[in-house]
């Protein structure tokens, strides 16, 4: 599904990505934690294609098409979704005009008809329900003055009706109350298909209570330092990150699976 | 002195109604007035040539122009002025509220009539003055103190091939009294009209306000909406402009009592060769005022938008809070924007700002469209509309917004689809 390889990117001139590895098979779920500044967001601007984000080197595929050469809006075509750290408010442009917009791009990408507008609104309002999102959010700006758990439901939501291939969830759960939490998980889970796969960056055991990962793995300056299985989880959570300091460069072992 | 200028003071000299003495003083400042030039600064940008040259004298007006519509979703009580005639059967009103056309005022609305009319709007605008001499009917609209109007009060002037009107609003909102009062202008085949309206706020009255000068085409349109703010006072104005061979809007709002709050925005879309103009000046001549004013614009093709926005912060009005923003979006090389945001501060104890910019696309904002696959092209569209359309989400009558939105979106992709379509964002013309 995902193969990224030996990737260097940079952005402003500063090398923050320095030869990550993954690869990620369909189904599989993920979760990559480390300490702040470790290029965890980065990862995922540099796969959505954002701009002023340089790749220097390496390589990234999904689903076989090599995504560095497209446009955002292709990578989004190709199966591609990124779950944002931040989500950013759009005042004027209303929530449901975005998410059929979206929606409309994906089934025109496809060569498909476009839904109608009344069977959109039903089905934007049933993923309203399912993120605990009131219908009102459909009428009001996109993420417009909408508290931190309210942007990352909306997050969510847009995932439930893109129905993406891969999903990049960078830390929606950083913020979230326990129920906000098992909410994101519950639509993870119920996302969760053998066609489908996730990364989840989070700095919490708890979310990966919910959401049972494959593998773990620690980004540390731009660079896949350790993997394993849902059991590095709780020894990070235990730990910490001090060991990085002393870990010496070979024992990182990219995207290598546990036996 | 202009020809056109020149006729205009002849036919009023022929005005011989009840409103004569209202007249006499503006006809004297007519008579001296100069006649807007590229010399005179409040018309710099804005040639009145096309009403120069436009002969309506001998013109045939087309007495079948179409109804005033409804607006649907809005229950309003419609006030038809057609080329210059108020011609509604008054209906029942709700308590609290009286109209009366000019033409038939009695004794008693006549002098109500001469308390306001020329007391709200300055008499530096000239087509206020012409519009103080010609004005041949109108309405005078009064709001009871405490009285709560909830139905929007619609005036709509209807103007047809032809036709050369003038007409005239007076609105006096009681003392703590609530109402909304829209202001629509509508025609697109050659024709001059002026529409002026006066508000007297009272202590603790709010007034909603919507003003659609929505003259196209070679109707000519030159209009103000003049309002003073008694204390604690509050208004509520949107207004929207579309452009015609000339399209001119003056909006005065006088802090007259303390504490009154007032917000503008106005939008205006913009494009072929028309022209739009806003002047808009808020006095805050006593202390605790505020005054929030957002101005945004979309100019496309060889269209040119005016924008003058003054606050005059007097010596004694400390604690004044005031702020003044204008951003414009040019959707081609060949638009032009003039826009002059001005604050002058005579007093010490304020918090003021203002400013102008040629609106960019938040590139953040286009990234997150284009991340959920919408593209690029049609990202920046949604964006630039909804630079708008924010300002259209703020209208409180979610009614009336709701009519609006399909309206400017329409405009807006013809906008957007003209062969001109260039996003630029080069500097404004600055004034
Ligand atoms: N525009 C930028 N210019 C320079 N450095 C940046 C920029 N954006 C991010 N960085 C740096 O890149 C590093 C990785 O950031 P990020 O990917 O956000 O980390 P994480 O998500 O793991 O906390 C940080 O050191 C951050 O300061
Ligand atoms: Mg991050």
């Amino acid at each position: 599904m995902l193969s990224i390889e030996n990737l260097v990117a940079s952005v402003d001139g500063k090398t923050i990505l320095k030869g990550l590895n993954l690869s990620v098979k369909p189904g599989e779920v993920h979760a990559i934690m480390g300490p702040n500044g470790s290029g965890k967001s980065t990862t995922g601007y540099v796969l959505s294609g954002r701009d002023g984000y340089t790749v220097e080197e390496g390589s990234v595929t999904l689903n076989g098409e090599n995504l560095l050469e497209l446009e955002p809006e292709e990578r989004a075509h190709a199966g591609l979704f990124l779950a944002f750290q931040y989500p950013v408010e759009i005042p004027g442009v209303s929530n449901l005009e975005f998410l059929k917009a979206a929606v409309d791009a994906k089934y025109r990408a496809q060569a498909k008809e476009p839904m109608s507008s009344a069977e959109f609104l039903r089905m934007a309002r049933e993923a309203c329900k399912q993120v605990n999102l009131p219908a009102e959010f459909l009428k009001r700006g996109v993420n417009e003055g909408f508290s931190g758990g309210e942007k990352k439901r909306n997050e969510i939501l847009q995932m439930l009706l893109l129905k993406p291939s891969l999903c990049i969830l960078d830390e929606t759960d950083s913020g979230l109350d326990i129920d906000a939490l098992k909410m994101v998980a519950e639509g993870v889970n119920s996302q969760r298909s053998p066609e489908r796969s996730f990364i989840v960056v989070t700095h919490y055991q708890r979310l990966l209570d919910f959401i049972k990962p494959d593998y773990v793995h620690v980004l540390s300056d731009g660079k896949i330092v350790r993997s394993g299985d849902a059991s590095l989880a709780h020894e990070l959570e235990a730990q910490g990150y001090a060991w990085l300091a002393k870990a010496p460069d070979q024992e990182a072992v990219g995207q290598e699976r546990p036996a | 002195m202009s020809e056109w200028l020149q006729s205009a003071i002849a036919r009023a000299e022929t005005m011989d109604d009840w409103l004569a003495p209202q007249r006499r003083e503006s006809l004297a400042l007519l008579r001296e007035a100069p006649w807007p030039s590229r010399k005179v600064e409040a018309w710099r940008y804005t040639p009145l040539t096309a009403l120069e040259r436009a002969d309506l004298s001998t013109a045939v007006v087309d007495t079948t122009a179409p109804d005033a519509q409804q607006i649907a979703g809005v229950d309003s009580i419609d006030l038809v002025i057609r080329n210059g005639r108020f011609e509604n059967p008054m209906k029942e009103l709700p308590a609290g509220l009286r109209i009366t056309s000019l033409q038939s005022a009695d004794d008693g609305a006549r002098e109500r009539v001469k308390d306001l009319f020329g007391t709200v709007k300055p008499t530096r605008h000239i087509f206020g003055l012409v519009n103080d001499v010609l004005a041949s009917d109108g309405l005078l609209i009064e709001i009871d103190a405490a009285a709560v109007i909830e139905k929007p009060l619609r005036i709509v002037h209807l103007v047809s091939k032809g036709a050369d009107v003038h007409t005239r609003v007076l609105v006096s909102v009681g003392e703590g009294a609530q109402a909304a009062v829209i202001e629509q202008v509508q025609g697109e085949h050659a024709s001059f009209n002026t529409s002026f309206a006066e508000y007297a706020i009272g202590s603790g009255a709010k007034l909603e306000h919507y003003r659609f000068a929505l003259q196209t085409g070679e109707a000519m349109g030159v209009g103000g909406s003049h309002f003073k703010l008694d204390d604690r006072a509050e208004l509520n104005s949107t207004i929207v402009g579309f452009g015609s061979n000339l399209s001119r809007l003056d909006t005065d709002i006088i802090h007259d009592g303390e504490n009154a709050q007032a917000k503008l925005n106005a939008i205006y879309l913009l494009q072929q060769n028309e022209l739009f103009d806003l002047h808009a000046t808020v006095e805050h001549a006593v202390p605790h005022g505020t005054t929030e004013e957002n101005v945004r614009g979309i100019v496309a093709d060889q269209a040119r938008a005016v924008f003058n926005g003054r606050i005059h912060i007097h010596r004694h009005a400390q604690k004044t809070v005031a702020e003044l923003n204008n951003r414009n979006l040019l959707l081609s090389r060949k638009a032009t924007v003039f826009t002059k945001p001005e604050l002058e501060i005579y007093a010490d104890d304020v918090k003021c700002a203002h400013g102008a910019t040629v609106a960019e696309i938040d590139k953040k904002a286009l990234y997150y469209l284009q991340s959920r696959g919408i593209s690029r092209a049609q990202a920046q569209i949604m964006l630039n509309f909804g630079f708008i359309n924010e300002l259209v989400d703020q209208m409180p009558n979610e009614g009336l917004a709701e009519w609006l939105r399909p309206q400017l979106r329409e405009r807006f992709a013809s906008m957007a689809s003209s062969e001109e379509f260039a996003p630029v964002s080069s500097e404004a013309g600055e004034q």
